[in-house]
């Protein structure tokens, strides 16, 4: 921790200023605005077509930029060609030279630069045996699994110790197993190496496994950017809140500072929120953050400080093993789901009548939404 | 069960029969026959070949054809590369026409195709006309009824076998490749030479090779084309059978171009062991 502190004071590694990228009518990345840190771990997070591979594109030099700028330690990158850019980068279908060794492909980037051969022998047997493959040295890529393959490619992209080392869903064609195992060891890896790296995924989890910050793209646009913990405890917007996680929305109306107005309950909000009062607006709370209570324990368990209580009825619950999920529909037809540790929980029987409690800190209100954020979630 | 296994391996060898039947008429028996014909014709013995390797003409002739090959295959090789090239970067729909188009001068008739030549070579032709007209030349080239006039007419019927093997290999290519060749570092020239050739290999050496054999025996454009001072094998073996009914002589000719086309086969398989591009989906 204490090196991420130091490195928070730096000046950016890379800058993108009002970077746009337009396919004719299409605009592929709108004017983003984005600060990389030196020795970060920064993952850009969305579904396909958001923008995020093409911006990553874009500082990589496969993409011009319609407009906007991309500098790289102050010094613009737009004109400058991708080879000379110094970049290190990982492909999702590993993109190794299929007539090279591993070796070969791995020194290939020292033999551009013109390493002296002695140099270039030692930096690849280095790195060799940081990625465990010392044994497979002179196998040909087809002859190596993909999980090897894309070692490999990590290998040949750190070799020549680039700034900056960007990856393109490197995982995504891994099986589950593998992919948790690369995941781990790519942590490490930078960890041990304090290089920076940006991270394109589609995949939360591995976001949120791997990154020390993650930047949501959605339509071409960051609509958050922050820790994976901040973005999911306390998400920028409805979009956030139902991309990362499961989320439970709830339409209320704001009647003060702290209060609001749901169906018939008086309800209290987090005081962070500036919204307008007698407005219509979203609370979100996330299903780890409701409590079940039966009729019983709702008697015997005092309601505490700066908790909700609203009443309910049991249309399913599931038991997962560690946890059980409880789908709960209130009195005015909205639509709930809890989820808790199973251990703690009693059998909740479909149509009884359960409380529902949770502490107004843990949810979030948007002034602003689009139905398809809250849709989005619902058919998940 | 021994007796069980046996006959039923004996079946499935079955299945093999109609395939080596055929094999066997078309391809090895007249093959076998050409041998024979070689050493037993007009009686047995190397005769035919010694007197072969004895003439300075057929040393002449052996001369001009690999020279014709060589320079046809080269020839076809550095038109046909880019022109694969181009196939395969331009939009895919502009990419089919212009696969198309030479799709479609291959099936035109080879004799339309040699004698179109003909009219455009000649002294009287359209290229020396032109070239006269705009005082480039004074006296027509020759062009026609010599080696210049077949180089031409047939490194432009065999571009077609050069461009569709190397087209194929292209499109295998995985373009990511050659950006992750550009993020390590490399120039356009340095991917290409380094990475981008090398993947074309299998292509190259198949249109190559293809080109190469056919090319020694080729007998229309080079006799419509070709001059009297000038023959190849194939007319060789024509006069050998036409002008002068020496079936022995023409046979062993013919078997020496089969014995040769056999040891470039051989030093193909030897040099082109593994195909990088069958790695390339995976890599």
């Amino acid at each position: 921790m204490g090196l991420q502190t130091n490195t928070m004071t730096q000046s950016p590694l890379v800058c993108l200023r009002e970077l746009n990228k337009e396919y004719g009518n299409f605009t592929a990345v709108d004017h983003i605005n984005l600060d990389i840190r030196k020795g970060e771990f920064l993952t850009f997070l969305g579904s396909s077509g958001s923008g995020k591979s093409t911006t990553l594109s874009m500082i990589a030099g496969f993409e011009t930029p319609t407009s906007g700028e991309i500098l790289l330690n102050d010094t613009s990158l737009i004109n400058i060609p991708s080879h000379k850019r110094g970049i290190g980068m990982v492909f999702q279908h590993y993109s190794l030279f299929p007539h090279m060794s591993v070796r070969d492909n791995i020194g290939f980037p020292l033999d551009i630069r013109k390493v002296e051969k002695g140099e270039r022998d030692k930096k690849v047997d280095e790195i060799l045996n940081l990625v465990q493959l010392g044994a497979f040295a002179d196998r040909r890529p087809s002859m190596l699994s993909g999980g090897q393959k894309q070692r490999v490619a990590i290998a040949r992209a750190l070799v020549y110790e680039p700034e900056i080392l960007l990856m393109d869903e490197p995982l995504g064609a891994l099986d589950k197993k593998l992919r948790e195992d690369l995941q781990d060891e790519l942590r490490l890896l930078h960890k041990r190496l304090g290089i920076t790296i940006v991270y394109v995924t589609h995949d939360q989890d591995e976001a949120m496994r791997l990154s020390e910050r993650i930047a949501i793209f959605k339509e071409g646009g960051i609509v958050g950017l922050g820790t994976g913990k901040d973005l999911y405890r306390k998400p920028p917007n409805a979009f956030v809140a139902s991309f990362l996680g499961n989320s439970n929305f709830l339409k209320v109306n704001v009647t003060g500072p702290t209060s609001a107005q749901l169906d018939k309950h008086h309800i209290i909000l987090d005081d962070l929120h500036e919204m307008p009062i007698n407005q219509q607006a979203l609370l979100m709370i996330r299903p780890e953050n409701l409590q079940v209570l039966t009729h019983q324990q709702a008697e015997n368990e005092v309601l505490l400080d700066g908790f909700n209580q609203i009443s309910g009825t049991v249309n399913e619950s599931v038991f997962l093993g560690e946890s059980l999920t409880c789908s709960i529909t209130t009195p005015s037809g909205h639509q709930l789901i809890s989820k808790n540790i199973a251990t703690e929980q009693p059998d909740l029987e479909p149509g009884s009548t359960v409380f529902i409690r949770w502490n107004s800190k843990h949810s979030s209100l948007y002034s602003k939404w689009e139905q398809s954020d809250i849709n989005k979630n619902a058919s998940q | 069960m021994f007796m069980a296994f046996s006959i039923k391996k004996w079946r499935v060898g079955m299945l093999l029969l109609p395939i080596l039947v055929f094999l066997c008429s078309f391809f090895i028996i007249p093959l076998v026959g050409l041998l024979l014909h070689s050493i037993t014709d007009p009686k047995f013995g190397m005769q035919n070949f010694a007197q072969l390797l004895a003439t300075t003409t057929y040393a002449k002739v052996l001369y001009n054809t690999f020279l014709v090959s060589i320079l046809v295959t080269s020839i076809s090789l550095l038109l046909g590369f880019p022109l694969a090239w181009c196939i395969t970067l331009v939009p895919k729909g502009w990419g089919r026409i212009l696969l198309n188009i030479i799709l479609l001068s291959m099936w035109t008739s080879l004799l339309a195709r040699t004698y179109s030549w003909l009219v455009l070579l000649q002294s009287s032709g359209v290229i020396n006309k032109i070239l006269m007209a705009l005082g480039i030349i004074d006296q027509p080239i020759e062009m026609v009824h010599n080696m210049t006039g077949v180089i031409i007419g047939m490194s432009y019927i065999m571009i077609p076998f050069i461009v569709l093997p190397l087209q194929a290999c292209m499109s295998a290519i995985d373009p990511m490749v050659l950006q992750a060749a550009s993020i390590c570092g490399a120039s356009a020239k340095t991917i290409f030479f380094r990475v981008f050739l090398p993947l074309c290999k299998p292509g190259l050496f198949s249109g190559g090779l293809m080109v190469f054999v056919m090319s020694l025996g080729y007998y229309i454009t080079p006799a419509l084309l070709g001059g009297v001072n000038d023959m190849m094998l194939p007319e060789f073996i024509i006069e050998q059978v036409q002008n002068f009914l020496n079936w022995g002589m023409a046979s062993a000719s013919a078997v020496v171009l089969v014995i040769i086309t056999m040891a470039m086969f051989y030093v193909y398989l030897k040099v082109q062991t593994d195909s990088p591009v069958s790695s390339n989906t995976g890599a």
